[in-house]
């Protein structure tokens, strides 16, 4: 689904980036992709996402090379940034309905899924108003409903569960565990590690831009240490890429 | 109080022309771009320099040089007002950093003045501007006395004082005006645009002179002076001041510009928190129904999305309309007036109607909206760029916008001219493809440079719309380039006019085709 093949970025006059980092995301993983801040999460996650370039390396969508044939490759993903600042001018229906435009997706279609999905997140009666009323939580709901709108092979999504309320956080792990079902991949970057550990059937460890750790959560986990405890001992001790696969 | 205010405007001085930024950034591009702005803020110098020292030296040789000071001071005031006027409530009221001030414990009165002492040192370099080159040319032409200089140094601190309170009271009514309706920014627009058009008025109404006789050019300084005295009173004064070493008129300047800017500034921090909640407060309703959604092609969506962001804002809006709407005014006054009263006046025989066409296309092209379109997105260009979107159907929908908003302006102003100016077949061409020819490149040009100097980590509009590289380098591109065109056509012998303006209009037909080309294929997640 996803395979990243040393992927590197670095920005002019800055030590941040991410130096030869390679991935595999393949159909139902649920990958988890934690680092401290600064460590290059955001800047791998810009580069799937096809909103970034890179200065080596190379990113491939569903076979399809992000750089050669990047709408072929959004057509099949949505990311959904950390702060997700929407267009403030629009009402959330009509953001929405502005997606399910640039998609392609049938009135029917669209009617359906906003209608399921507002209902679920509990923001249909807050679709007519201005987005620039919304809460930052509210945000993150309509950006998530974006996504559903048009159903993505391949999710990538930045720091998802924060601003939501909790019920929100539940259905959002729901929609996740579905989405994989169904065959399609998640790769999200988290600092909150009980949800990743809970969550995810692969974890990778960033740190310094360089790939730390990445493997099965089974696999990482299995002697009986928490996401938590190896995920500091990797990022205290280890400099290179360690794959428990 | 005076620890607050000393925060607050060392805060907002910290950063004022992206200072800030540019001292601590370490993105090369971005510095690029920051010594871009202030090449073309020195070009615009430039510019000023030369037009302002031609301006006083004129003044000196017809033998009215003891206006120069006068006639400079009300340039600088009416610059200070004009562009003052559009950007004040959005400067004052913005709302980036509103939330963070309420909750520190600062009171309204700093906070308001620390936004009062950013725009006044922004106008008091305005001032300078004007003030300095015409001053020289004044002071080594006419060798004044110590009096004039002290009367100007002491009163030049004072000079952006009256335009301002005059701007923050007018900006400070429309934006509260505005933030009591559901559309603030389109309210805020419409009575900016109806203010504007309202001073235009009243200020041609003031300084009407009727018949201008041989004794009064005779007299030209009393009769400029008068006529500044008319417009705008406060000029003469600080002017003569410093030309007749009246110390009263000078004192009398500086009561009445701290005097009035001192109550305007009082009100707008009485009722700045009142204002600022009204403009940010949620008037969300909360009671949607699902109903029927309707399809739309892409470019269809990415327009109406276009047109709702270009909507959304009223600096962005009173800052480009103004020109398609001077057109209109301007042909319907032709045709009130008759063409008539364009050629009476000139001393040399010009064909007007030959260069009306490049009038209007300059008119026209005065700010387009393209220019700032990109910018605009802000901090939300990301989802232009994660979405399966091609710089082609972004830019399209940018430059159709554009275009569908002048068209209404261009016809009812074509309409207007034709009445007036009943063309034959071969003037009604021109007067119909070359302001058409001239949009189309400005709006393919706005975008060009857009691309090439975009600001989108901005925290207000103003910052973008008015102060940008782009803003300057790609808003008025159409507008500067009519003016060489339309000087080229005058100048042409009689057959060959035809031949200039159909070559004019094939080149610019040309580039535009280029820079279209050129922008589609633009890499926009590699340098945007």
């Amino acid at each position: 689904m996803l395979r990243i093949e040393h992927l590197t970025k670095h920005y002019k006059g800055s030590s941040k980036g991410v130096t030869d980092l390679s991935l595999h995301i393949a159909p139902g993983d649920i990958y988890a992709f934690i680092g401290h801040n600064g460590a290059g999460k955001t800047t791998t996650l810009k580069c799937v996402a096809g909103i970034q370039d890179f200065d080596a390396g190379t990113i491939q969508i569903c076979g399809l090379d992000i750089q050669k044939s990047p709408m072929e490759c959004k057509r099949q993903i949505a990311y959904i940034p950390d702060n997700p600042d929407l267009y403030e001018y629009l009402t959330g229906i009509q953001y929405l309905n502005f997606v399910a435009d640039v998609f392609r997706i049938g009135p029917g279609e669209r009617e359906e899924r906003i209608r399921e999905y507002g209902d679920r997140f509990e923001i249909t009666a807050s679709l007519g108003d201005l987005i620039s009323t919304y809460s930052h939580g509210m945000k993150q709901k309509l950006a998530l409903l974006s996504a559903l709108v048009h159903q993505p092979k391949l999710w990538i999504l930045d720091e998802p569960f924060v601003g939501l309320d909790p019920k929100a956080a539940v259905i959002l792990k729901e929609i996740m565990g579905s989405v994989c079902a169904g065959g399609g991949a998640i790769f999200f970057s988290t600092h909150v590690l009980d949800v990743a550990e809970k969550l995810c059937n692969r974890v990778a460890i960033i740190k310094d831009g360089v790939l730390a750790a990445s493997g099965s959560m089974e696999e990482l986990v299995r002697q009986g240490q928490s996401l938590e405890s190896i995920f500091m001992e990797v990022v205290d001790h280890v400099g290179t890429a360690q794959d428990a696969d | 109080m005076w620890g607050q205010l000393r925060t607050l405007i060392k805060l907002e001085l910290c950063n004022i022309f992206g200072l800030n930024v540019f001292r601590f950034s370490k993105d090369k591009k971005a510095k690029s771009k920051s010594v871009m702005l202030l090449a073309v803020c020195i070009c615009l110098l430039i510019m000023m320099v030369f037009y302002v020292g031609s301006l006083a030296a004129g003044l000196i040789l017809l033998g009215a040089g003891e206006v120069v000071p006068s006639y400079l001071l009300m340039i600088s005031s009416l610059l200070i007002f004009i562009f003052g006027m559009f950007k004040a409530g959005s400067v004052i009221f913005r709302k980036g950093g509103y939330d963070i001030l309420c909750a520190l414990p600062v009171s309204s009165t700093a906070v308001v003045a620390g936004r009062l002492v950013r725009m006044y040192v922004e106008n008091l370099l305005i001032v300078l501007a004007v003030l300095l080159p015409g001053t020289a040319v004044y002071v080594w032409s006419l060798r004044p006395g110590p009096s004039f200089f002290l009367t100007l140094i002491l009163g030049v601190w004072f000079v952006p004082l009256i335009p301002m309170a005059g701007a923050i009271l007018i900006g400070a009514l429309i934006t509260g005006i505005s933030s009591r309706m559901r559309h603030k920014s389109l309210a805020a627009a419409g009575l900016s645009i109806l203010a504007m058009i309202g001073i235009l008025y009243g200020s041609m109404r003031i300084s009407a002179v009727g018949d201008i006789s041989l004794e009064m050019l005779k007299e030209l300084t009393s009769f400029i002076t008068e006529l500044l005295g008319k417009v705008y009173p406060p000029a003469v004064w600080l002017g003569w001041a410093a030309v007749q070493g009246n110390l009263l008129q000078g004192l009398l300047f500086a009561g009445a510009s701290l005097g009035m800017f001192g109550a305007v500034s009082a009100g707008t921090a009485f009722f700045f928190h009142q204002i600022c909640r009204s403009l940010f407060g949620s008037s969300a309703r909360h009671d949607y129904r699902m109903g029927r959604l309707k399809e739309d092609s892409l470019l269809v969506s990415l327009c109406r999305r276009e047109f709702q962001r270009y909507f959304s804002s009223s600096v962005y809006v009173t800052n480009t309309i103004m020109g398609p709407i001077m057109g209109c005014v301007l042909a319907g006054a032709l045709l009130v007036v008759g063409p008539d009263a364009l050629t009476t006046p000139l001393p040399v025989p010009i064909n007007i109607n030959g260069l009306i066409p490049f009038a209007f296309a300059g008119i026209f092209c005065m700010m387009t909206t393209t220019a700032t379109s990109v910018s605009m997105e802000g901090k939300n260009w990301w989802i232009a760029k994660s979405l399966p979107l091609s710089a082609k159907n972004i830019l399209d929908a940018k430059i159709l916008m554009n275009l569908l908003l002048f068209l209404p302006f261009y016809f009812l102003s074509e309409i207007f001219l034709i009445l007036a100016l009943r063309p034959g077949a071969e003037e009604l061409l021109w007067l119909l493809l070359i302001p058409a020819v001239f949009l189309l490149f400005s709006c393919v040009y706005g975008i060009t440079v857009n691309l090439h100097f975009p600001v989108l980590n901005w925290e207000n509009e103003v910052s973008v719309v008015k102060q940008s590289a782009s803003c300057v380098l790609g808003g008025m591109g159409g507008f500067l380039l009519a003016i060489p065109c339309a000087a080229g056509a005058a100048a042409a012998p009689e057959e060959y006019v035809w031949l200039i303006k159909g070559g004019i209009c094939l080149a610019l037909l040309l580039t535009t085709g280029f820079l279209y080309r050129k922008n589609n294929r633009f890499d926009l997640c590699g340098k945007v």
